[in-house]
């Protein structure tokens, strides 16, 4: 029989088949990687390829003519449903005349990349836990009475090589209803190529997954198309837990002094993340049976809460956690309201305050691949630490209190619209200007800006301003040599006002008092101080970048956050901010499996540092409590 | 006020040095010197109180006293030697491993002329009892940032109370989220989260032991 030279691009694979081969048959033969997902029968149409006469000539090819078997009626059909010209063909159906150039277009790739910028570019290859596999089964008769799970595997196994597949227990029991309804032709979930966790009837196309960080204060959603690792949807939400306490301390308090504490908030969370789902997959009309498989980050508390684990033990020295390798939980153990044999890939933590959040940090920003020394800050009501580089890599936690996120300041305020978030004063005059989140005009341009309060950049701002303008001394007490009728003396001490009443939805001044600026000094000091101690460690006497992470990481003005010595200097150029960092590692470890090992075996190379037990921490915070902070990398 | 006690609020570290030098020279009362200079803390105390001064403010004026204290106290004749107010034992509790608090207020203690008896952080209620039983403090301090902390304060009063020492020890438990309620919960004296109230507080259970 004749033989015939088909190459694929861009791969530039290349070789002899068969007459009469699919190009998909080709296509393996010659280790071209074409997606596939009904195995070849012609029904999904993910196998596009796109043929070009041009291609061949550049190979030295001539072309001649019938080259490639014509198209069935349902093959043409179904191309042009999916809106696909005729120079497209179904690799699997197309088969091999003559000698044939083929263009695979990066949908009909089975590896696929996702190219990723954040400090640095690089791509990650999407390789997500879940694929999909339609079959078609031959139905039973008396001559052939294999039973309809063994039917399936065998299928399976021969259609697609998956040795060793189990079934989950309540998929099964649905299995032969489906099976027969379906007229013996399924849609299979597969979940790391060894379990089955949904049967569907008929060709099912689209593969949903959602990466969840459950955060003390907001929980975020992403919701991502599993095929391509994109982000088609996002969503969040304030976490439920929220009524039981701000703070992680607070939510483990809640468990210890109520019978059903852990089951409330676990509730309240699980709950919360049902709604979330609606939501989320609402927005693309989807349903929550839709979602194939989720993924989960949070801190230690938020981690243990949602896994209904005893929180208790986070708080209480020596702070060892439950778990900290990374979990695998059916929806239903958790009582989530997805599929109930839905996967729930939860991530590790590093330790007792070192969460998931922060492993999903480390995969998102990859410092471990780095030359340079960086310094990863994720900053919420505790602030998470990593330092290092390729070498070697230290997490630290610090308890900086809400300060940043404007609890536990007067007039502070989560960063939403109405939030002052800039602040400038003027050194000579001390007048003032802000601008408020939901408004591009400063105070002083627009008069219809009303401020609700300040958020945590803002407080930042205000604060560096302050002591820029003189207002507030080293040390961090307030001038008595300036006069200014915005410096008052409240009932709690001095205070400096930034918005007057008459601009603001308050009724009231919107002041930054002596309490809020000893809040920061205690937050930025006990954070500067983290660094200094995990320096020490690594021997080094200065930073090659800074990356902030977290929403007030985006938020605030590095200028002013190194005004104050929040952190070590670093050329501002060199400071990055990039959003939530924990939600993207949450999404990478999605879609990707090699994500997955790199995040264990990360949270175990990482090295925790306690940072009260630290000699000299007592020394380093007591001294970076001032501002601005002594340059201490000057001294010997 | 005396300028030394001044010098020591105004945190003027080289003109307490220099007084204190002049003072010896003059061969004035070493006693009269460490009055002074207790004043001075005394001043910082209300500072801190009135949100002049910070925490870093109560630690560099307690490290200028206790270098003041290191040269003068040798001078004190036998006999002379100042008594203190009172013994005290102190502790951060069991379960948690916070000290910055601990110690500011183990410093202002130590000026306010306690002999301070710090066992560190960590510290289970057995220890503590027996600190107590060894020494004979009449007071006792303890310490926690942490919630659970909340809980050994509570077996660490009760421990006291069962080796029969609650009568003669006054309990007084400080930390940044320590409130009335905790302060009762845990079966404590008096509570403060504020370390110049807590050595008023010290100050109060020491002339009420004498």
């Amino acid at each position: 029989m004749n033989r015939h030279t088909v190459v694929f691009e861009p791969s530039g694979k290349k070789g002899d088949v068969q007459e009469g081969a699919t190009l998909l048959e080709a296509a393996h033969e010659l280790g071209d990687d074409i997606e596939s997902v009904c195995g070849g029968k012609g029904v999904c149409g993910k196998c596009s390829v796109k043929i070009d006469e041009g291609l061949l000539a550049s190979h030295g090819i001539e072309w001649s003519g019938q080259v490639l078997s014509p198209p069935a009626d349902e093959e043409a059909e179904l191309l042009s449903r999916r809106g696909l010209s005729s120079e497209y063909r179904l690799a699997c159906q197309a088969r091999v005349l003559g000698d044939v150039a083929v263009f695979v277009p990066e949908a009909s790739r089975r590896s696929r990349q996702l190219i990723r910028k954040s400090t640095i570019e690089r791509t990650i290859p999407v390789r997500p836990a879940i694929r999909k596999y339609y079959l078609e089964l031959s139905p039973p008769t008396l001559s052939d009475v294999t039973a309809d799970y063994e039917r399936l595997i065998t299928e399976l196994r021969r259609s697609s090589g998956l040795e060793e597949v189990i079934i989950d227990y309540a998929v099964l029991k649905d299995l032969s209803h489906i099976l027969r309804s379906a007229d013996w032709k399924v849609t299979l979930t597969v979940w790391k190529g060894r379990e089955i966790v949904r049967v569907e009837p008929g060709y099912v196309d689209g593969s949903y997954g959602l990466a969840v960080d459950i955060g003390t204060t907001t929980v975020a959603g992403y919701l991502c198309d599993l095929q391509t690792g994109e982000v088609l949807a996002t969503d969040g939400m304030l976490n439920p837990q929220m009524a039981y306490g701000e703070d992680v301390i607070s939510r483990i308090s809640h468990t210890m002094k109520e019978p059903d504490g852990l089951a409330g908030l676990n509730r309240a969370i699980v709950d919360g993340i049902g709604e979330l789902v609606v939501s989320i997959t609402g927005q693309l009309d989807l349903t929550p049976g839709d979602i194939s498989e989720m993924t989960v980050v949070g801190n230690t508390a938020m981690h243990h809460i949602f896994l209904n684990l005893d929180p208790v033990c986070l708080a209480k020295s020596p702070f060892a956690p439950t778990v900290s390798g990374s979990l695998d939980v059916k929806a239903r153990e958790l009582g989530l309201t997805l599929e109930q044999s839905t996967n729930v890939h939860v991530l590790p933590v590093e330790a007792g305050f070192v969460g998931a959040d922060n492993v999903g940090v480390l995969i998102a920003e990859e410092p471990y691949n780095q030359e340079e020394m960086v310094l990863i800050i994720d900053i919420g009501t505790n602030g998470e630490l990593v330092m290092g580089s390729r070498d070697r890599l230290l997490c630290a936690s610090c308890a900086t209190g809400p300060a940043f996120e404007g609890a536990t300041i007067e007039f502070g305020m989560r960063a939403a619209p109405g939030a002052i978030e800039r602040v400038r004063i003027d050194r000579e005059s001390l007048e003032v200007q802000f601008k408020v989140i939901g408004s591009d005009e400063w105070n002083t341009v627009s008069s219809s800006v009303k401020a609700k309060g300040i958020c945590g950049s803002g407080v930042i701002e205000a604060v560096a301003e302050m002591v820029k303008a003189g207002i507030i001394e080293k040390g961090g007490r307030f001038s008595r040599k300036l006069a200014s009728s915005r410096l008052i003396t409240a009932e709690d001490g001095p205070a400096f006002i930034i918005a007057w009443a008459n601009e603001t939805a308050l009724g009231q001044d919107i002041t930054v008092s002596i309490e809020d600026v000893r809040a920061v000094q205690l937050a930025k000091g006990a954070m500067y101080a983290g660094a200094r101690i995990l320096m020490d460690r690594l021997g080094i006497t200065g930073l090659d970048k800074i990356i902030l992470a977290g929403a007030f990481g985006s938020y605030v003005s590095k200028e002013h956050a190194l005004a104050i010595g929040l952190f070590p200097q670093c050329a501002p150029e060199k400071v990055y901010s990039v959003g939530n960092a924990a939600g993207e590692g949450a999404r990478l470890a999605l879609v990707s499996v090699d994500k997955r090992r790199e995040a264990e075996q990360i949270a175990r190379k990482v090295e925790y540092v306690e940072l009260t037990v630290e000699p000299r921490f007592h020394e380093y915070f007591i001294e970076a409590l001032s501002f601005p902070v002594p340059s201490v990398l000057s001294k010997p | 006020m005396s300028k030394l006690a001044d010098a020591l609020a105004n945190l003027d570290e080289d003109e307490v040095r220099r007084l204190v030098r002049e003072k010896i020279d003059a061969g004035v009362d070493p006693m009269a010197i460490v009055v002074e200079c207790r004043k001075g803390m005394d001043i910082v105390g209300e500072r801190y109180k009135s949100k002049d001064y910070f925490l870093s403010e109560l630690i560099i004026s307690g490290e200028m006293f206790k270098e003041a204290m290191a040269v003068v106290e040798p001078m004190l004749k036998a006999g002379m030697q100042s008594e203190p107010i009172s013994k005290m034992v102190l502790a951060t509790a069991k379960g948690d491993i916070h000290n910055i608090g601990k110690d500011i207020v183990g410093t202002l203690l130590t000026a306010a002329g306690f002999e301070v008896h710090d066992l560190g952080i960590d510290v289970a209620p057995g220890i503590i009892v027996e600190k107590l039983v060894e020494t004979g403090a009449p007071i006792l301090g303890m310490s926690g940032l942490l919630t659970p902390s909340f809980e050994s304060m509570k077996e660490t009063v009760e421990a006291v109370e069962a080796a029969g020492l609650r009568g003669r020890v006054k309990v007084i438990v400080g930390g940044g989220i320590v409130t009335e309620r905790v302060g009762k919960y845990v079966g404590a004296d008096a509570f403060t989260n504020d370390a110049s109230e807590g050595v008023d507080i010290c100050r109060r259970f020491a002339k009420e032991a004498k």
